[in-house]
């Protein structure tokens, strides 16, 4: 996927997270991000690794940076969240010009938004590793996938770590359903 | 009773000489007395071995004194460390700022001089949490902690040992695919040579752990993470306040004057911390109250000295000539990424072939070599700015190609340097005990602007006539966005 037609979908992106009641800071771009790229295949095409609250992408954190360089985003704070990512005017000019492939993947930008907009980053954090651990460990049961991400994740307790397992699996289950 | 006897028996002028001569006689004979029996003493007991000096201290012009130890004084010593004496800390930026002909190698022993400096601080049980003792059980074992301590220094020592000569920009222009200096470096890492002195270290130290600490999960993605290690990257690269970006912050702006560079460094480490994120609980590097100004200011810091040193127009078309003449000058226009041959090349090589290269026309890269020796640079045409950008942000790339129609592609340079990182965003511990994220701590932080520049350059003898184009045609330029096919 060619970088202008990425832009216009990390913008939509937002947008929609934020219509559901997300906070949308860089954190919960990240997450959404690699639902839409791992779950939906979306070919957004960043390189995800386990890093700070789960899975998370150098370039992508570097791509935001350059659209706020660009004025497709600005950054907003408010006591005492962290800072919000906010889709400018220019961005939306930018997605109308993108229109035909924000129709295209509209099915999948509105998904990952309904299922994720309302989380906050602690959440986000657990479901994001919990789907990482299941496309790298596939073969294991959900028990030993919550050990997994309890291990990799040490501030996850083993009973949350079992949930956001179990809620994962509920969401691919959902996603797979959806694409019937 | 020597000294009495003899004074007894004498008087007057002849009693004053004899005085003079008895201090003269008294220490060579109490040095004879001692030097017989010490000889004697020595017979009987072979001369104990000289005790070396265990512990070693460098004098440098930032951080006053760098020390280590005889273990690490090994890797010092090693051939990639001693190579980095003969690569520029800042590639040809001497040619802009005369003072700049500071090299890699003393900004390798800062940065290990910080990073032991911020491991005491943020690994001090005075400063350290039981949450976070919980979650990273290394900081509770001593013998954990003294090992990590040696592989963090020695990480900071090497992380630069895979920088090209000129600690080249142009990396993916000028090495194979797939390759950049990161990954020159872990191969070093890793190599029999380096090997041989990490196992002869004390406490032995694994390669892996050194990679790992040294390049970061970023450029070390296939090697598995914990917590703790991803802890001690970032207190090398992070992008908030690693010990790389403090050095070459404070190292760079002494050595080219530019004061901008210059913050509260000291203020900075000793109110690091290791802190629960505010919104997960996943311990990460971050800093008290009282040192978040520090913290300010050290990012403040950092986009100054980018706009004025990094970034400035004619330090960026040196380094494009540079990297011209290297691509026509190299055999294949590449560098080699055998250890060997890489750590055979430094600057002094390059140098003499820029040299030779500009003396004798028609060699291969006369032309940028000549313009690096003469100073017969292209001359900046375009340079990115706010209102273009608002308008179209391809407004430098939409200038660029107008103009090669216009001008032709030889006589044009583009360069880009894309806003990137992020690193505003760590943990603060407040006065009262609460911790919540910098953003909302500081009012500062978020308005420190993503560092993003772009210029066109053009020959000096097209330069005027490119400039009155320009004047003519930049808003039609700007303003004709080609329909989008999405």
């Amino acid at each position: 996927m060619d970088k202008f037609k990425r832009t216009a979908l990390l913008t939509a992106l937002a947008e929609n997270l934020r219509k559901k009641g997300s906070w949308c800071g860089e954190t919960h771009l990240q997450k959404a991000t690699y639902f839409l790229q791992a779950l939906q295949k979306v070919p957004v095409g960043f390189d995800f690794i386990l890093y700070k609250h789960g899975p998370f992408s150098f370039e992508l954190r570097d791509e935001l940076t350059s659209m706020r360089a660009d004025g497709l985003f600005d950054l907003h704070q408010q006591w005492p969240y962290g800072p919000t990512l906010i889709p400018t005017q220019k961005s939306k000019r930018f997605r109308q010009q993108y229109s035909r492939t924000l129709e295209k993947y509209k099915r999948q930008l509105n998904f990952v938004s309904d299922q994720l907009g309302k989380q906050n980053v602690s959440e986000l954090e657990k479901l994001a590793t919990a789907l990482y651990i299941r496309i790298e460990a596939s073969s294991k049961s959900e028990n030993q996938r919550a050990k997994y991400l309890h291990s990799l994740k040490p501030h996850v307790s083993l009973d949350d770590s079992l949930e956001a397992v179990k809620t994962v699996e509920g969401i691919v289950k959902l996603a797979k359903s959806a694409t019937a | 009773m020597f000294w009495s006897g003899t004074i007894r028996t004498i008087s007057g002028r002849a009693r004053g000489e004899r005085i003079a001569t008895s201090f003269l006689i008294l220490p060579l004979f109490v040095y004879c007395i001692c030097y017989i029996s010490s000889a004697k003493a020595m017979s009987e007991n072979p001369a104990p071995k000289k005790v070396s000096k265990h512990y070693h201290e460098l004098r440098d012009p930032v951080h006053i004194f760098v020390h280590f130890d005889s273990d690490e004084r090994k890797v010092v010593n090693s051939r990639p460390l001693q190579r980095l004496r003969h690569i520029h800390q800042l590639a040809l930026s001497y040619l802009i700022y005369p003072g700049a002909t500071h090299r890699r190698f003393e900004h390798c022993l800062g940065v290990m001089e910080l990073a032991g400096r911020v491991f005491d601080v943020v690994t001090s049980q005075d400063n350290v949490t039981d949450r976070i003792r919980e979650s990273l059980p290394e900081i509770k074992k001593p013998n954990e902690l003294q090992y990590w301590r040696r592989v963090l220094r020695m990480a900071a020592l090497c992380h630069d040992v895979g920088h090209l000569p000129f600690s080249h920009a142009a990396e993916r222009e000028l090495l194979p695919i797939n390759w950049d200096h990161e990954r020159l470096t872990r191969e070093i890492i890793y190599s029999p040579e380096m090997q041989e002195i990490w196992e002869r270290l004390t406490p032995p130290l694994r390669a892996d752990d050194i990679v790992k600490v040294a390049l970061g999960p970023a450029k070390a993605k296939s090697l598995k993470f914990s917590v703790w290690e991803t802890i001690l990257s970032e207190i090398i690269i992070g992008d908030a306040f690693g010990v790389d970006r403090i050095d070459y912050l404070l190292r760079d702006s002494h050595h080219t004057g530019v004061a901008y560079g210059k913050f509260d460094h000291h203020r900075l480490i000793d109110t690091l911390r290791i802190l629960p994120s505010p919104d997960t609980d996943e311990p990460a590097l971050g800093v008290e109250e009282g040192g978040l100004q520090s913290a300010e200011a050290l990012l403040w810091a950092r986009y100054l000295i980018y706009v004025q040193v990094y970034l400035h127009p004619v330090r960026r078309i040196y380094d494009i000539h540079l990297r011209d003449f290297l691509k026509a000058w190299l055999d294949k226009g590449r560098f080699l990424t055998n250890i060997e041959a890489h750590l055979r090349m430094t600057d002094n090589e390059v140098t003499s072939g820029l040299l030779a290269a500009a003396r004798r026309k028609g060699s291969a890269g006369h032309d940028p070599a000549s313009r690096i020796v003469k100073r017969d640079h292209f001359r900046k045409l375009y340079e990115r700015n706010p209102l273009d950008v608002q308008e179209n942000s391809e407004a430098a790339s939409a200038i660029f190609k107008a103009a090669e129609e216009e001008f032709g592609s030889a006589n044009l340079r583009f360069d880009q340097y894309p806003a990137k990182g992020g690193g505003h965003d760590f943990p603060v511990l407040l006065s009262d005990n609460r911790i919540v994220r910098s953003g909302a701590a500081s009012a500062v932080l978020l308005k420190v602007p993503p560092i993003a520049a772009e210029f066109i350059f053009v020959t000096p003898d097209k330069r005027d006539k490119a400039v009155a184009w320009l004047e003519a045609n930049r808003n039609s330029i700007i303003k004709r966005k080609g329909k989008k096919n999405g």
